[in-house]
């Protein structure tokens, strides 16, 4: 229990996803792990293997159960460690078959009855193509299946969605027994190993095989416990000073300095690692558009996004004012165009991050609404 | 719905006693015996020169064309025998692959356990 709550919290901060090649890639994990990975806290529809982002899988095994309906196949795959559902999609080219065949065998017999005598018969070879290409998707209990996708939770059942399939012929197993061979090697290198982190102190990075935390898992949990702070006491406004003292019990983790700085709750002075790590979550949420600072200058004072009733307000006229002009009464105003009002009137450093969570949550609330992608009117 | 995982298993590793009824595993053998009025079909193998048999209940498969002599994986659940001779397997799926790397395909399976093994190990020595 104990390890499984570290452990969900121990994500890196989804800013920082696409930093990690195994994210981009169609992961090559067991079915048992795939049924086993947790789905991330931050983003759903994301999951995590030892602190990897995963959502597209690629797998080989033997089908072990086969159901067809209108539109799709859905496969239960076995590759020796576990069961997983796959759904694929017949193509539609798939479903015309019956009736251009039908028509392409009346057209065939007659033309070849008619045409030259030992000519090529475009048609039939099509046809004969089609065959060959359908053969090889629609498969039987017992034949290898390889299967490209991305991993889904319905109805509390894991499964993946295919978006690439294909019956394997592998007759003597040397398909599968590279596979068996290479997959642990795949682990050791790649998956076994934690997420990479691009910046952080050479410090904490030594510690890390030492089994200490990393700095990027350390930084998910500071925005979260942030995020989750800002939230619950509906705070407007802060400055970094008063929310240091909530990654203070994050702080015992980190490697203590060598000298005379070391981590004391009550006392007046803050490690500097404390305050790297405050400066760059408050950094990662000003790229999110959770916060912003109204006026660049030397005090740090930051506004939450969602909370700052005058930022919503300075919008929302925005929009209502000029949405009755005949410019943009059809179609809503571009949201680079309420970005340049909202700058002059409000603040000219807001970021357009900030701009889409406020305008999110103001649709939430049904003050605006979206006409389009990137264009909002009022209600 | 979805049918339990097949592990694999070594035919030498199947004794009534070792494997519980009932359990679905995928093992391998060269096909000695075959009979279509009772639907059993017989897998032999050696190791350390001693000759390992394993009946298999073909009934699910069929028709499939028995080559005897050719070696086959076959995957299916265990059903104990009344004569205590062996286990019975009742098999779901059953793949001609004659002209499989044995040494290899062992190779690979004791490769696959042990770093599973390693894994096992190390998940329960360190938290996460």
């Amino acid at each position: 229990m104990e390890a499984d709550q570290a452990a969900s919290e121990d994500e890196p901060p989804s800013l920082l996803w696409g930093l990690d090649p195994v994210f981009s890639a169609f992961a090559r994990l067991y079915i048992k792990d795939i049924l086993l990975m947790r789905e991330s806290r931050q983003v759903p529809g994301i999951y995590l293997y030892k602190s990897h982002p995963i959502f597209q899988v690629d797998i080989l095994g033997t089908v072990v159960f086969k159901r067809e309906r209108e539109d799709f196949y859905s496969y239960g795959v076995d590759d020796g460690t576990g069961v997983i559902n796959c759904l694929c999609w017949k193509a539609a080219k798939w479903k015309e078959p019956e009736e251009s065949f039908k028509a392409g065998g009346r057209a065939a017999s007659s033309s070849s009855a008619a045409g030259p005598s030992g000519g090529f018969n475009i048609e039939e070879q099509l046809r004969r193509l089609r065959q060959a290409q359908r053969g090889a998707s629609m498969l039987e209990i017992g034949d290898l299946l390889r299967v490209r996708g991305s991993v889904k939770t319905s109805r509390g059942q894991r499964e993946i969605m295919s978006s690439n399939f294909y019956k394997v012929s592998d007759p003597v197993m040397a398909l599968q027994i590279s596979w068996m061979q290479e997959l642990p090697q795949l682990y050791r290198r790649c998956y076994q190993k934690p997420f990479p982190l691009s910046d952080g102190e050479p410090g904490t990075s030594a510690t890390t095989a030492g089994g200490q935390p990393s700095f990027s898992s350390l930084l998910g949990r500071a925005t979260q416990t942030l995020r989750d702070f800002l939230r619950e006491k509906e705070v407007r406004r802060f400055r970094p000073y008063d929310v240091e003292h909530l990654l203070l019990p994050l702080v015992p983790q980190l490697p203590p300095l060598t000298g005379s700085e070391q981590a004391s709750a009550a006392g007046p002075s803050v490690p500097s690692h404390t305050r790297h790590l405050l400066s760059e979550t408050l950094r990662i949420l000003q790229q999110e558009g959770t916060l912003f600072r109204r006026v660049l200058s030397q005090d740090e004072l930051y506004h939450v996004t969602e909370q700052d009733k005058d930022l919503l307000m300075a919008i929302r006229d925005v929009i209502q004012q000029d949405s009755k002009r005949q410019k943009y009464a059809e179609k809503g105003c571009h949201i680079l165009h309420i970005l340049s009002s909202v700058r002059r009137r409000y603040s000219q450093s807001l970021s357009r991050e900030a701009l889409e969570v406020a305008l999110r949550f103001l649709e939430s609330s049904s003050d605006i609404i979206s006409t389009s992608n990137c264009h909002y009117t009022v209600v | 719905m979805l049918p339990a995982t097949a592990v694999y298993h070594f035919p030498w590793e199947l004794k009534p006693s070792a494997i519980a009824e009932g359990t679905s595993v995928r093992t391998f053998g060269r096909l000695t015996c075959y009979r279509p009025e009772d639907s059993t079909a017989i897998l032999s193998s050696h190791h350390a020169s001693i000759k390992y048999q394993v009946s298999v209940q073909t009934s699910c498969v069929e028709p499939f064309n028995p080559l005897c002599g050719a070696l086959y994986i076959v995957l299916g659940e265990i059903e104990n025998t009344e004569e205590g001779s062996g286990v019975m397997l009742r098999a779901r799926v059953m793949n001609c692959v004659d002209g499989v790397d044995l040494a290899l395909l062992q190779k690979a399976i004791n490769e696959q356990r042990s770093f599973f093994q390693k894994s096992g190990d190390n998940k329960g020595s360190t938290s996460g």
